[in-house]
């Protein structure tokens, strides 16, 4: 399969299950909203180090959030059940409760497997904290020097998707970084789609341990380093000089999915000689996101299984 | 089974009748003679709903209720799902220790709509006597839940011993939130004297000016950011009037009772905001 001059690689991007919220973080304007967002979702590239997965989501519009003011829409994963509240809990304590003027909300109001968010964290108010119970919903407001901190009590947790991705295998750094660009640029606000690296790009794509350093989680992907063509087995073509990956998370398969299909697309430009994805073959994650099928419209390949699988590096 | 189920009066009532018989969630099993069969109560007295009610309908959480019903107390009582439309005005304690579903009044409420409810919405479209979402009698703690809209004024005493909740009026009476625990009393135009007398935890909202009890002291003025959301839920799902001034403006909060524990609050709405 080609587009436009670009060949379209007959593999798969695997990926695997996580657990994530969506945080609605609001604030007097949009300025706020996003530094607090920014800060939130620092330093959460990739589970391997970062211990969560977060990227800002999309802007809301006043009309979109539940207190009426402009917001910001962020998604949090993790690889497991259990260390999800933490994240969250650690990330809403120190970047939207010091941040000026914002509340924060609930994303998944709808999902009936919920985790307690502003619960613990209303001890910051040390007693003086106070809840209100408003369409059915439990929030707490918290006494600041500023005023008050209000968050909602229970966040929805939902069965996610980490780990999506496709590599653009460019003649020049300068063309790859373009044709990213153009990738991410086509994918921005695809809602329920974060690209959690820095731009949404991700240039040290990496396999699964190392074959020299023993303990590695994870070491540099050398079949598609073209430094190494000379002197590692590659897995570049000819005329490739360079390759940057983007990375997806979601909320579900078809979400990624139609943000791939609009990624690739937008990436397969001049200077582009192939579009491929990173795998494990098939074997450590439920999920198959296939380049052709995808790029032919289909975007609904049902995942082997939906449970967390232990953490894959990218 | 039908879409709803009509009840209208045959005759204007001379006396007040307790109806707490009638009940969504109640007719949404019975047929309609079995409906017709129910009891009224005329004091000691009991009557046949059939025989002060024409029946149109069976099995349906959908009642609609027509005729002057001023003196018919005690509709809705304990209601715990459906809808309950009344045409008209109706008598006391209608939707009293309501737990769920929607009674929609189109004309007036008697004393004590909606006392004691803990779940579900009692909206009147005209006014409300005394007690408007206030406790029984002797009861500890009146309202522990559900949405009460009154478009219109309330009397006395609203939202007395309230422990959780939404009571939203347009004007009120002297004592509105006497004893509150917690919960929410909101109040858009003149608040009567002596309102969050005995408050411990709960929050009345002042939009149009209130006379502040020598027991609450000035805290602070600043925009409380859970006032937004509650009255932007009232706006958009009872279709309540609040300009944007209201809901992201300056309130002035007052602490109290300081008589009580002093954890409630009274925010009065700076206009000039």
């Amino acid at each position: 399969m080609e587009i436009r001059g670009v060949q379209i690689d007959d593999t798969f991007a695997e990926a695997f299950g996580m657990r994530g919220v969506r945080i609605i973080i609001t604030a007097k304007n949009q300025k706020w909203a996003r530094e607090s967002a920014n800060k939130l979702t620092g330093f959460a590239t990739s589970v391997i180090a970062c211990k969560c997965e977060a990227a800002i989501e999309r802007e809301l519009a006043p009309s979109e959030t539940p207190d009426g003011r402009p917001g910001i829409s962020v998604l949090l994963f993790t690889m497991d059940s259990d260390s999800l509240p933490k994240r969250v809990i650690e990330r809403i304590g120190q970047t939207v409760l010091t941040c000026p003027t914002t509340a924060c909300f609930d994303g998944l109001p709808d999902l009936p497997d919920r985790i307690a968010i502003g619960k613990p964290l209303r001890t910051f108010g040390d007693g003086y904290q106070a809840s209100k119970m408003i369409g059915g919903q439990r929030y707490w407001r918290v006494p600041v020097m500023e005023g008050e901190f209000l968050i909602q009590e229970t966040f929805g947790k939902a069965k996610g998707v980490g780990g999506g991705n496709f590599l653009i295998l460019a003649e020049s750094a300068d063309a790859a970084l373009d044709a990213a660009g153009a990738a991410v640029d086509a994918m921005a606000g695809t809602p329920g789609v974060i690209l959690p690296f820095p731009g949404g790009i991700v240039r040290s794509g990496s396999k699964v341990g190392a074959k020299k350093y023993k303990g590695m989680i994870a070491s540099t992907n050398d079949a598609f380093a073209p430094t190494l063509r000379a002197i590692a087995p590659t897995s570049l073509p000819a005329g490739v000089n360079s390759v940057l990956e983007i990375v997806l998370d979601g909320l579900d398969f078809r979400s990624i999915a139609k943000a791939m299909q609009t990624g690739i697309d937008a990436a397969c430009r001049e200077g582009v000689r192939s579009i491929t994805a990173g795998n494990y073959g098939g074997k450590l994650g439920p999920y198959h996101f296939h380049l052709r099928k995808i790029m032919s419209g289909d975007l609904d390949d049902a995942p082997k299984a939906d449970a967390p699988k232990p953490a894959a590096p990218k | 089974m039908s879409d709803r189920i009509t009840l209208a009066l045959r005759s204007p009532l001379e006396r007040a009748l307790d109806a707490d018989a009638i009940s969504p969630d109640r007719f949404a099993t019975l047929g309609s003679r079995e409906i017709s069969a129910l009891p009224l109560w005329d004091g000691r007295n009991s009557v046949e709903l059939g025989e002060v009610f024409t029946v149109k309908g069976e099995r349906s959480q959908t009642v609609v209720l027509e005729g002057d019903l001023a003196k018919l107390n005690g509709v809705g009582t304990m209601m715990s799902g459906g809808t309950l439309e009344i045409s008209g005005s109706i008598g006391n304690a209608v939707g009293a220790r309501m737990r769920g579903g929607t009674i929609r009044v189109q004309g007036s409420a008697g004393d004590d709509a909606g006392s004691a409810m803990s779940g579900g919405s009692l909206i009147i479209a005209g006014d409300a006597r005394d007690r408007v979402g206030g406790a029984l009698q002797g009861a500890s703690k009146g309202v522990t839940g559900g949405d009460i809209i009154v478009r219109g004024s309330a009397g006395r005493e609203c939202g007395a011993r309230m422990r959780r909740g939404i009571l939203y009026c347009s004007s009120v009476g002297a004592g509105a939130g006497l004893g509150m625990i917690a919960g929410n009393v909101i109040v858009s135009g003149a608040i009567g004297d002596g309102a969050g007398i005995g408050n411990k935890r709960g929050t009345i909202v002042a939009l149009g000016g209130i006379a502040v009890p020598p027991t609450y002291a000035y805290a602070c003025t600043y925009r409380p950011p859970h006032l937004s959301l509650m009255l932007l839920y009232l706006r958009s799902r009872y279709a309540l009037s609040m300009d944007d001034a209201q809901l992201h403006g300056l309130y002035k909060r007052y602490s109290g009772d300081l008589a009580e524990i002093g954890k409630g609050e009274i925010l009065e709405w700076q206009a000039t905001s």
